[in-house]
């Protein structure tokens, strides 16, 4: 078969030395992302991002998709041991994992949520490498009518699941949208909002607003909720020589589970404005109602664990099937992965993985090699984590604080830029304390500017025709999904808030912080 | 070449006492024998790393490096923004310094067009064209057109559909142009990046694209797309048996130059020293192959030559874009 | 505090809008979406947005339970002060003289009575950004305007 042996390949790709080091290195580095609350792995990609400059891009691009998926590995062990979610797509394993630690029991949850973390990856990886060559293949007859409905879609997804404050999640993407908008207007190449700035001409950057928002505004907005206050002394006790690992029956209820969790998880991920976190809260709730002990879950339930985990996993996977196959983000966090994609010259899209079979097979085959050693590393290595955790969030927030920033000069030497996403910053906390969403801004400003140049460039194909969308089968195809989302996702959305509603407004919570 | 500009870099901060000794040294015997160049140079590259500015620049540094061409150690700044604005504002602040080189590309002369720079291509000093990127016409596999003169009367007909990257741009100029001379109108789409451009030509979205020979022979040799014709001197052979623009008599004489200019009234004798040292470069093996793995036309001007080139381009550009109300 | 933060929001709205309508074309000469087609559009949608939220927030309903002034409204207030000091401090001293005096002085007023762990700290991190940076990466660091021997 051919997916084999171009699998095969990127083994081969990815089975260097070097390569192999990068991607530890990456595996790590997304752990202690994860692990550090507001510090999630939008931050922690663009500020490694220039890091990677001098590195070979098969490699750096490894690198980062390990950060990447590595820090939903990594934000459970805070869930568990502090109650405190390390990122937003694992405060639904918080729901069961700080019961379950409290129990007495913190060891087999750290162990079941690695095992779980590493089945909804590789089941996510496995699905990539059956799946993407097939997107692949049906997004070459994708042209500039397509890819506007795709960022639309993109965009009425994510305000869709935003619910209650939607409001201010269109008005955030807006501003998004706005910002997105300055620089030379690509079809006319006259300036727009640059007043007369040189610096300007470029428009303003991607990654300086990442950094700001995901980086110091989450860092802000932890000391608001005096995260530096918290001593060490609140982890949870475990014992690594008794009752550490888990029992038969964990495995035996969790079996099933973990499939389940897996394959929603995917599917949840695929469709771009959903993302980690609503997968998980989906996964979360869909187990308790196909669980024989329902009224447990939240109590220490095992499954109520598995569930999350597998499918916020799953779901990192599956965003990068429109990241890959269509160039597309889904969330802030593939936003950030597509900068570095761009920043090495490549262009992810239809024709990516044929254009540059290495690099695409490259990755994936690194996907199942990452989710292997993090598996490891999570079982292993947690004793380094928990001295990680125990290290006070007001020694670590300064350092945080420092790494943004000298991470953002690096990227291109510039102070503006230092400036930039510190303004980010500051704009970022507020967006938090008052529930608009860093994220829709971060796609609306990804988004937004490819809606714009797709519109037109559908306009001046069709000249002046509206009715191009209707006369192509893709975007025939595109509105229909569309459509029928936005029908099922508030559906599922009520489900999965049903979850949470037990569990004080954690939900919520978990949607302001966005996916 | 990330890692010799750290060597470089390295070197410059003369961590060790020895080694700076040695250096001094060095540097003391040549400025001696000659007046340049006795200090370090500030090689400004205008844009990011990674990009065709980057490589060419760091492509030239490690050749430089490797055959020693220059005495002293160069120092290699990535000073991107503004579409080149901030680097070669800084290369223009430095008047009279004969240590401040940069490279060229299109932007030196579209970006002064559309923002408000205190300089414009003309200031700088002139050492060399090295080479220029040029376009190709492109269409798809299974078009209907396998020729430019059939392309031309479907044209002539009903103005197809032609994709590039930008507006402000040789992708735009160029085509324009040569439809000017031709005899024939198309609506540009302007694009953000190449991929999305082969992704609307093969899906059917757009009739015909212009792109540069190195970031489409992959498409051409697998069949995908056809070239009709080449704006450059000679069509690389990649492209297959493609006529050039020049050859029909519709040549445009406008393309992306890569060369090497000095500080505005940068001395004479670092004009000479450059000018000697880009012909040794020419001659390595390393340079044809960067001319090779990037398919760009070799083409070769020094001085005022290179200074024409740039004046015409210039003029050719504003032409057109005014034409179009891309500036005003 | 929030009502501020949507009029700020609102002003932006309005200058955005402005030069949208004053500046920018809606369609081409040849009559195809113009540069400033997109941006009206935008412009207006913030405006209508950012009033229509802030008349839910004017609500006395709307305003109950929500308690932003509260949390550690001063802390917050301290790091970000920090935070631009530091960041001002960059082009002035360099990258990791800066960073030097700003994790100590954080520290100092975060982490208090913990002289020497915030002295290791304030000087082994820029030790290790420095050497990951610069020597290992090679990666850009601020250069600072004074003289030192960074």
């Amino acid at each position: 078969m051919d997916l084999f042996s171009d699998l095969w390949m990127g083994l081969s790709v990815a089975i260097s030395p070097l390569n192999l080091l990068y991607l530890l290195i990456g595996a790590m580095v997304g752990m202690i992302v994860g692990i550090i609350p507001g510090f999630g792995p939008s931050a922690g990609l663009a500020i490694l991002l220039p890091v990677t400059f001098g590195m070979d891009p098969i490699g750096a691009v490894m690198m980062l998709a390990a950060i990447y998926y590595g820090a939903m590995y990594g934000g459970t062990i805070t869930s568990i041991l502090l109650n405190t979610p390390g990122e937003s797509a694992t405060v639904a394993s918080t729901f069961d994992g700080y019961p379950l630690a409290q129990n007495g029991r913190a060891g087999p949850a750290l162990v079941m949520q690695a095992v779980a973390s590493f089945t909804g990856g590789t089941v996510g990886v496995i699905l990539i490498t059956l799946l993407a060559p097939a997107f692949s293949h049906v997004a070459r007859n994708f042209g500039p009518p397509e890819y506007f409905l795709l960022a639309l879609l993109g965009m009425l997804t994510l305000i869709v699941m935003i619910g209650e404050n939607w409001k201010l999640g269109v008005l955030s993407a807006l501003v998004g949208f706005a910002l997105g908008t300055v620089g030379v207007d690509l079809e006319t190449g006259q300036s727009r909002y640059t007043f007369g700035f040189a610096e300007l001409i470029g428009g303003i950057h991607f990654i300086p607003i990442a950094i700001g928002l995901f980086g110091l505004g989450e860092l802000y907005f932890a000391f608001h909720q005096g995260l530096h206050r918290i001593g060490s002394g609140s982890i949870a006790p475990y014992d690594r020589k008794k009752g550490f690992w888990p029992d038969l029956a964990d495995w035996a209820d969790t079996k099933f589970t973990l499939v389940r969790g897996s394959i929603l998880g995917f599917v949840v991920g695929v469709i771009p404005g959903a993302g980690a976190t609503i997968a998980s809260l989906m996964a979360y709730s869909f187990e308790r109602s196909f669980s024989k002990r329902p009224k447990n879950f939240g109590k220490g339930e095992m499954a109520g664990l598995v569930a999350p985990e597998a499918a916020n996993n799953a779901a990192s996977s599956g965003a990068m099937i429109p990241l890959l196959t269509l160039g597309i983000p889904g969330s802030a966090s593939t936003a950030v992965l597509l900068a570095a994609f761009l920043l090495w010259g490549m262009r992810p899209g239809p024709l990516f993985m044929e254009q540059n079979p290495e690099f695409a097979w490259g990755l994936i085959a690194s996907m199942y090699l990452g989710n292997m050693a993090l598996l490891a590393l999570n079982i292993f290595a947690i004793p380094l984590f928990v001295q990680i955790i125990r290290v006070p969030y007001r020694i670590l927030a300064p350092i945080v604080l420092v790494i943004c920033t000298l991470g953002t000069f690096s990227v291109s030497s510039s102070m503006i830029e230092v400036y930039l996403m510190f303004t980010a910053g500051i704009v970022g906390f507020f967006m938090r304390l008052y529930g608009f969403s860093p994220a829709a801004l971060v796609l609306g400003l990804v988004l937004g500017p490819l809606a714009e140049e797709a519109l037109r460039q559908t306009l001046t194909i069709s000249r002046g025709s509206f009715w191009i969308f209707l006369e192509r089968n893709g975007s025939i195809g595109i509105i229909v999904t569309t459509a029928v989302l936005l029908v099922v996702l508030p559906l599922m959305q009520r489900i999965g808030r049903r979850a949470g509603a037990s569990k004080q407004g954690s939900v919520s919570e978990a949607e302001d912080a966005g996916v | 070449m990330k890692l010799i500009s750290t060597l470089i870099g390295t070197g410059l901060r003369g961590t060790g006492l020895a080694a700076g000794c040695v250096l001094g040294l060095i540097a003391g015997s040549q400025a001696l024998a000659q007046d340049y160049p006795s200090k370090d140079l500030d090689w400004t590259i205008a844009f990011g790393p990674g990009g065709g500015n980057d490589i060419m620049a760091r492509t030239l540094i490690d050749i430089i490096q490797k055959y020693d061409l220059y005495g002293q150690d160069i120092r290699a700044e990535n000073r991107a923004g503004g579409s080149g604005a901030v680097g070669w504002g800084y290369v223009y602040s430095k008047a009279g310094s004969g240590y401040d080189i940069t490279t060229t590309s299109g932007s030196l002369i579209t970006t002064p067009l559309q923002a408000d720079t205190p300089w414009k291509a003309s200031d700088f000093v002139p050492l060399a064209l090295l080479a220029t990127d040029d376009l190709a016409i492109m269409v798809s596999g299974n078009s209907e057109w396998d020729t430019i003169e059939e392309f031309i009367e479907s044209a002539k007909e009903t103005p197809p559909t032609l994709a590039g990257t930008g507006t402000v741009n040789v992708d735009f100029i160029v085509p324009t142009l040569f439809a000017e001379k031709a005899g024939f109108e198309f609506e540009y789409v302007s694009f953000n990046s190449m991929a999305d451009m082969q992704t609307a030509l093969l899906s059917g979205a757009v009739d015909a694209m212009v792109g540069n020979p190195g970031e489409i022979v992959g498409l051409v040799e697998s069949g995908d797309m056809k070239a009709l014709i080449y704006s450059g001197e000679t069509t690389p052979p990649a492209l297959g048996d493609v006529p050039t623009m020049d050859e029909k008599g519709w040549g445009v004489g406008v393309s992306m130059p890569r060369g090497l200019i000095l500080a505005p009234d940068a001395p004479q004798e670092a004009v000479d020293f450059w000018r000697a040292t880009v012909e040794k470069i020419v001659e390595t093996p390393e340079w044809e192959k960067y001319i090779e793995t990037n398919l760009l036309t070799e083409n070769i001007k020094y001085g005022d030559d290179f200074g024409i080139f740039l004046k015409n381009a210039q003029d050719g550009f504003e032409k057109v874009l005014r034409a179009q109300g891309a500036i005003k | 505090m929030r009502i501020i933060f949507f009029v700020v929001i609102l002003a932006a709205g309005l200058m955005y809008s402005y030069v949208a309508f004053t500046n920018l074309d809606f369609l081409t000469t040849t009559g195809r979406l113009g540069p400033g087609f997109f941006p009206r559009g935008i412009g207006v949608l913030m405006v209508v947005f950012t009033l229509w939220s802030m008349t839910a927030e004017l609500q006395p309903s709307a305003a109950e339970g929500r308690s932003d002034a509260g949390g550690s409204a001063g802390q917050v207030a301290l790091i970000m002060g920090f935070g631009l000091a530091y960041v001002l401090s960059l082009g002035l001293v360099g990258g990791i003289p800066a960073t030097v005096i700003f994790l100590f002085i954080t520290l100092s007023v975060l982490n208090r009575n913990r002289l020497l762990q915030n002295g290791l700290v304030a000087l082994l991190v820029p030790a290790a950004i420095y050497v990951l940076f610069d020597r290992l990466l090679n990666a850009a660091i601020p250069e600072g305007v004074l003289p030192l021997p960074f």
